[in-house]
């Protein structure tokens, strides 16, 4: 495993689980090392960029506004956000 | 139906779907439906339809599933009719003339080339890419059911790995989803294209960092216009020097901020008296360069998928319990852009039960199509002229 910011992965996971049941879909549980789409979760790009969006609503970040930043598992996106004290 | 094999067909030429293994013999072999109408949801049922309706001397349509094929007429001769992916309404089709549609590919073989094919078999690029794969000889990799920048990147990213494939070309949102799929796996890539929608800086930095072996090409065309340039130099937009001179017997010129071409290669009777045609691409330019900024008709591109904010919101403004609505295009680092909307409930509105009709009403669109991220507010910010902002929508 590797370390995460536990705030921001709760969140994730929260916001992740909702797009998969709106699918109808359920979410097996995350860790940091689940991968987006290597076919795993039930979630695809749209899905994925759907919860960037509303990432960004609940925390006020965008990590991407200056650009593209690799990520490929939920710890990866989760250590893009800074967590507030 | 024929065995004799096209001209345009190599006889190299093999192609993996799923799991079956196609050459021409096999494809030969396939059944072809009577009418000139046929589904174009797998390679090799286009690519026997075209064979049949070349030797046949009979128009076809490459039908995508949204609309009624009934009242199409194949007209006289060989043609090949494609259809639009509209995200609402009736698709837009448009008759191209087979030789003009290679008309920009070079049959050249490349040895032991293996391609993906990452676009709809019925769509332009997709046709693009088995045609340019048959007429070379190559192995062309197709999942069916696999759209570009859907739910079935995995595997195509699964295949890409499996079969080693050399040249892919794809929208930069197939790109962008496909690179994070991938992880760090190996992949003897050749020739990376990208095409279908405007490719950003970013996106072509990180590719030419990944396959540093590969070359980068970004292609311009349209289903109208048809291939119009590709573009090498690893850069975003192209040599603002090509609207003095551009390749491949093109003109190029900008009017009132909108890309206008002249192009030997555009579908008959669209284009005015000097033969200019509008792209509907607004461009800038800046410096050395001409960028892509958006669509003059307000598109916005969602993984791919060209959309309209404005249907999506008459949609919702339609819904029972909606007092006002908004849809607008976010620029995302996945898909390009992603519709969100903020909904303006109704007085006395159970919001679940608004959220659940919102939904019910726009199952039947595109899943590019479908609003995201519904947020639900007391009213919807306007611009200063009175218009809902569209932040994102150029």
């Amino acid at each position: 495993m590797t370390n995460h910011p536990a705030p921001i992965f709760a969140l994730i996971a929260e916001e992740l689980g909702r797009i998969a049941a709106d699918k109808g879909e359920v979410l097996p549980p995350l860790t940091a090392d689940s991968r987006f789409l290597d076919g795993g979760l039930p979630i695809d790009s749209l899905d994925l960029a759907t919860l960037l969006v509303v990432l960004e609503q609940r925390t006020g970040q965008d990590p991407f506004r200056e650009g593209f930043r690799q990520f490929t598992t939920v710890g990866e996106l989760a250590a893009l956000y800074t967590v507030p004290a | 139906m024929t065995g004799r094999r096209p001209a345009w067909i190599h006889p190299d030429f093999r192609l993996i779907e799923g799991e079956g293994l196609f050459g021409w013999p096999e494809l030969a072999g396939l059944a072809v439906p009577t009418g000139g109408v046929v589904q174009a949801d797998r390679p090799s049922r286009v690519l026997a339809a075209l064979a049949a309706a070349e030797a046949a001397g009979q128009g076809l349509l490459l039908a995508r599933g949204a609309a009624d094929p009934d009242g199409w007429q194949p007209g006289q001769g060989f043609s090949v009719t494609l259809e639009s992916s509209g995200t609402t309404g009736a698709p837009k089709r448009l008759c191209h003339d087979f030789d003009r549609l290679r008309g920009r590919l070079r049959g050249v073989a490349e040895e032991g080339a293996r391609w993906l094919l990452t676009y709809d078999p019925g769509a332009f690029a997709g046709l693009q890419v088995m045609l340019t794969a048959a007429a070379a000889g190559s192995l062309l990799i197709a999942l069916p059911g696999a759209v570009s920048g859907g739910g079935g990147i995995a595997g195509l990213a699964a295949a890409a790995r499996r079969h080693a494939v050399t040249h892919v070309s794809g929208t930069p949102s197939f790109w962008r989803a496909f690179l994070m799929a991938l992880g760090e796996a190996e992949l003897p890539l050749r020739a990376v294209t990208l095409g279908g929608e405007a490719a950003d800086q970013p996106l072509l930095d990180r590719l030419a960092e990944r396959f540093p072996g590969a070359r980068l090409r970004h292609i311009y065309a349209s289903t109208e216009a048809g291939a119009l340039f590709a573009v090498a130099d690893g850069r975003a937009g192209f040599p603002a020097a090509w609207l003095d001179e551009a390749p491949d017997g093109l003109a190029l010129r900008i009017a009132d901020g909108v890309l206008e071409v002249r192009s030997p290669r555009a579908a008959p009777g669209i284009a005015d008296a000097e033969g200019w045609l509008t792209t509907g691409d607004l461009v800038e330019r800046q410096d050395d360069r001409v960028l892509f900024v958006g669509r003059l008709d307000g598109l916005v591109n969602v993984g791919g998928v060209k959309v309209s904010p404005e249907a999506v919101e008459r949609r919702l403004l339609a819904v029972g319990g909606v007092a006002d609505a908004a849809v607008s295009a976010v620029p995302s680092p996945i898909t390009g852009h992603l519709l969100t909307a903020t909904i303006v409930p109704a007085p006395d509105v159970d919001v679940e039960v608004l959220r659940a009709a919102l939904r019910t009403a726009t199952t039947d669109l595109p899943p590019a199509a479908r609003p995201r991220a519904l947020t639900f507010a007391h009213h919807i910010p306007l611009s200063a002229a009175g218009k809902k902002s569209r932040k994102g929508a150029a």
